[in-house]
């Protein structure tokens, strides 16, 4: 899968369970850039795209996920890892 | 024109509620990042729930020694309710499901107990389902009650909710009933604090119940049923001590809401309505809460918690 796919469909399901149209990705996104971003939705977020991309996160690695580029990376180091 | 920071917005919210904002401040000194979360559950809350909640966080207060570590125990307590959400979205099911299971991870812990306890007293105040649960139980039981009403608390914890009942209905007697003696002797503790000196405590298991024993008026469950087995069972035994004619019950249950001892899975708020209408009681009043104010419909489909309270009388 290529970077710009990966990031496509974290996009679509971040906006799918925040409740958000206009979000696209960017790298340094924060949960302080969306308002729907917040600790509960968090947790959602992190099973969502644990169940589209088989993969799972220990609490240690949710909890140093800041930015949204640092979920996108533990997605392929996962997912490279598994393969 | 300078932009206000989340802490601002919060501060500003409670610029009349002095306990309220002396709850959060501790809060926000050993976790910062709580600012934004807090300013959400704030502004959601209407001037009665804001009462509510001022009425909570006074009481919080006078329970509390030593707030900032009681603040910490909050964000320890949220730590550990974040990991059952993590469960609770993999797996779809609570992580407990037998009182044995809890008892030994959760009851039976006397320093795991201590940091729960405190950080649970703290979401009464900072959790927006918590607040507006309270809010209507202060104004929707009033019309509901007879004059002189005996009253009950099933698994009265920090006694918030005796202790308002004492304060604002027009009660004969209180009495407050738990199956263990150390939390009982915590919730004596407490309303003693409080300033709730009439009540009468007793160990009890409700499921020995029988139709023959004493009735009330009024009997309150506050996030009790969510910890039992078999809730239905429970409620069906609690029928028995409700009188026939008067007697009113309020029960608060949240629904999709993970904790480390919840057993009982609600997943739709016909699974909560289901402990009164399958138990021979009829609901006359109603409403749910979801976490942050979350509309009703869009909590369910996510899984959010939510703070089923219902208020019915027995079935002729």
């Amino acid at each position: 899968m290529t970077d710009a796919a990966l990031e496509a469909e974290l996009m679509e399901i971040m906006r799918d369970v925040l409740d958000v149209d206009d979000l696209n990705y960017d790298e340094n996104l924060t949960a302080d850039d969306v308002e729907e971003w917040d600790s509960l939705s968090h947790v959602r977020l992190i099973v969502a795209v644990e169940k589209h991309f088989g993969v799972r996160f220990s609490t240690q690695e949710i909890e140093a996920m800041r930015r949204l580029g640092d979920l996108r990376r533990a997605i392929t180091t996962k997912k490279a890892g598994a393969a | 024109m300078g932009v206000l920071s989340d802490r601002d917005v919060v501060l500003a919210l409670t610029d009349a509620a002095p306990a309220t904002r002396a709850v959060i401040e501790a809060v926000l000194d050993v976790w910062p990042d709580h600012a934004r979360y807090m300013r959400r559950s704030l502004e959601a809350r209407t001037p009665p729930q804001m009462a509510a909640t001022e009425t909570l966080a006074e009481a919080a207060l006078l329970l509390t020694d030593d707030l900032p570590e009681c603040a910490a125990r909050y964000r320890w307590t949220c730590d550990r309710l974040r990991e059952e959400e993590l469960f609770f979205h993999r797996e779809g099911r609570y992580r407990l499901s037998t009182f044995a299971e809890a008892e030994a991870e959760v009851y039976g812990d006397a320093a795991y107990m201590a940091n729960y306890v405190d950080g649970l007293l703290l979401t009464q105040v900072l959790w927006y389902n918590h607040a507006a649960s309270c809010d209507f139980f202060l104004r929707e039981t009033p019309a509901m009650l007879a004059p002189d009403s005996r009253f009950l608390e099933i698994g009265p914890g920090h006694g918030l909710m005796t202790y308002m009942a004492l304060r604002d209905f027009d009660l004969a007697r209180a009495e407050a009933w738990d199956v263990s003696s150390v939390s009982l002797d915590r919730t004596r503790a407490a309303l003693e604090r409080l300033g709730g000196a009439d009540v009468a405590y007793s160990v009890r298991d409700v499921m020995t119940l029988e139709p023959q024993g004493e009735r009330f008026d009024f009997v309150v469950l506050s996030e009790v049923l969510e910890h039992l087995e078999d809730p239905k069972a429970a409620m069906r035994r609690i029928r028995h001590v409700v009188d026939d004619a008067r007697g009113v019950v309020f029960v608060n249950v949240p629904i999709n809401s993970p904790s480390p001892d919840h057993l009982h899975l609600m997943r739709e708020p016909d699974d909560a309505r289901a402990l009164l209408t399958e138990c021979g009681f009829v609901i006359e009043r109603e409403a749910f809460f979801a976490t942050q104010a979350t509309p009703l419909e869009r909590a369910l489909r996510n899984r959010v918690s939510v703070s089923a309270c219902m208020l019915a009388r027995p079935r002729a």
